[in-house]
């Protein structure tokens, strides 16, 4: 799918319900990579971290800036993978985290 | 063009630093390899206090920053998320909330509103703390900012007063004249040319020192927090414990009863809670060079320490976990200076884990150095000469 496609009142991260179109304004704003757009609108800082919307705020980086895949980075990976409660965290239930 | 001055560093002390030269009506670069708030101050959290400080200058320059981030929420158009929220301090054992208290006295002999809060108090104020719990201090002007937001406010109200930014761009060198003044900067976009250079990368200075032969003693201290799903209201100020000040100065002495994981990972209890309704659980200080990765031991015993004070905790959702570091200076005392060996040539650095709180301070004191005015108070105790003073007397 081209980032065309994706029309501006999409909500691209649906955790936090940031559309297409304010990613697009994060970008103007000097956003040039997934953690960029992150921090200027909270896209990917969700339940789900990222893992639904990164690949659409990757190919709105791409069409906006004419960049690669490659170059529009990714966000960076930490743990847990999934949530966890705190009170598993603490017995050391994390080691497969 | 030639520009008055150019910061090296868009974090929140270049940043700041950056937007009080330009309100002087100096020509102003801003130089950073990466984005804008790439560094520590998009890897922390978020507070502003005076009641992490030590007594004296520490807790004066913290309170005057405080007091200007206030005046800079009220002006500026960009919203940073200026909340003041207070600062609750929490006291396990007698033998801690003795020392609390010797400490409130003495913070607010000198003028600081600072005071020791009963356990009733303390959980009207905190109902989901742990009820065994002794008092605490209570610093009611104590606020949180969003870190990163600062960084862009600073850069956007920067940009209305002509300051010009140069974001992912990398210096190769930096020129000095025959008689060692500050002349260029090089860079993969062009050569700079510069009257000065205020050298404020954190944790990275010493390497920008190295440009110009300086060894500047910055170190990067860890830290590493986790962040929960977004949940309702189970703390309403910054709270911490008594412990924190423990590891933060090596100097106080002074054992908590904790596991041996807590202890090894230097894990001291703090959370607070975000704009966005998710809360920020920490925290440790650890020497692990420039390796940011998580820890999962230091997870479990941040987890654990947490569960200790907020035992509601158990059933909620942790979603992540971050790590930065803090410029490190051994004396915890930040540099803000011009340096006498190389003319034209500044550092604003080593703010350790008070960086975002003393940003506007830092900006507010480095413009005036550069000015040539009288700074609000006296900062000799913040030169850079101190260290090669301290070698020559060893
Ligand atoms: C877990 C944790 C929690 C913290 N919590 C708090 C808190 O609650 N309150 C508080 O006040 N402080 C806190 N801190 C400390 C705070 O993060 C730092 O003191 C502060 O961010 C330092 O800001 P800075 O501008 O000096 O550095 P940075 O934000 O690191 O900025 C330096 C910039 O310089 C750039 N740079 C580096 N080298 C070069 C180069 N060669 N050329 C061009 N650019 C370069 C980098 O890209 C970076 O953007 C915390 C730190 C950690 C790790």
């Amino acid at each position: 799918m081209s980032s065309k496609g994706i029309p501006d009142d999409m909500l691209v991260c649906r955790c936090e319900e940031i559309t297409a179109d304010e990613i697009r304004q994060a970008i103007r704003e000097g956003a040039r990579d997934v953690t960029g757009v992150k921090r200027r609108v909270r896209a990917g800082m969700g339940l789900c971290q990222g893992r639904i919307c990164e690949k659409f705020v990757q190919q709105i980086l791409c069409q906006e800036l004419h960049m690669g895949l490659v170059q529009t980075g990714r966000s960076t990976a930490r743990p847990p993978v999934r949530p966890v409660p705190f009170g598993e965290l603490a017995r050391g239930c994390g080691n497969d985290l | 063009m030639i520009y008055d001055v150019t910061v090296i560093g868009a974090g929140a002390i270049g940043t700041s630093v950056a937007y009080h030269l330009c309100k002087k009506g100096f020509s102003v670069a801003l130089i950073d390899r990466g984005d804008i708030a790439s560094g520590s101050s998009s890897h922390c959290d978020a507070v502003a206090l005076i009641s992490d400080k030590a007594p004296g200058l520490d807790t004066k320059m913290g309170d005057a920053s405080i007091r200007h981030y206030r005046e800079l929420a009220e002006s500026f158009s960009y919203d940073f998320e200026y909340d003041r929220k207070g600062c609750l301090y929490v006291c396990e054992t007698e033998e801690e909330l003795a020392a609390a208290s010797s400490y409130a006295k003495r913070q607010a002999a000198d003028g600081y509103d600072m005071k020791i809060v009963d356990a009733k108090t303390m959980r009207e104020m905190e109902p989901y703390l742990a009820d065994d719990l002794l008092g605490g201090i209570w610093t009611p002007g104590d606020i949180a900012v969003c870190p990163y937001k600062v960084c862009f406010a600073f850069v956007e109200e920067g940009k209305k007063l002509g300051l010009k930014v140069y974001p992912y761009t990398h210096i190769s060198r930096i020129r000095l004249s025959a008689n060692r003044m500050v002349e260029a900067v090089e860079t993969d976009a062009g050569d700079i040319l510069t009257k000065r250079v205020i050298n404020c990368a954190g944790v990275w200075a010493p390497d920008v020192g190295k440009l110009v032969g300086l060894d500047i003693p910055i170190q990067p201290r860890k830290g590493m927090n986790l962040i929960s799903e977004q949940t309702k209201r189970i703390v309403w100020h910054k709270v911490m414990e008594f412990g924190y000040m423990m590891s933060k100065f090596e100097s106080i002495n002074f054992r908590r009863n904790v596991s041996s994981l807590v202890e090894e990972y230097n894990v001291a209890f703090n959370i607070e809670y975000t704009k966005a309704d998710n809360i920020l659980l920490g925290g440790y200080r650890g020497f692990r060079g420039f390796d940011v990765r998580s820890e999962l031991e230091a997870m479990q015993a941040i987890a654990e320490r947490g569960i200790r004070f907020y035992p509601c905790l158990k059933g909620i959702n942790c979603i992540r976990s971050y790590a930065g570091v803090r410029p490190y200076v051994k004396d915890h005392l930040p540099v803000v200076s011009a340096v006498d060996e190389v003319p034209g040539f500044y550092i604003a650095a080593g703010h350790e884990g008070d960086g975002i709180c003393l940003s506007p301070i830092t900006g507010k004191l480095m413009a005036q150095l550069v000015a040539g005015e009288t700074t609000d108070f006296d900062i000799r105790r913040l030169r850079f000469s101190r260290f090669t003073e301290a070698q020559r007397t060893a």
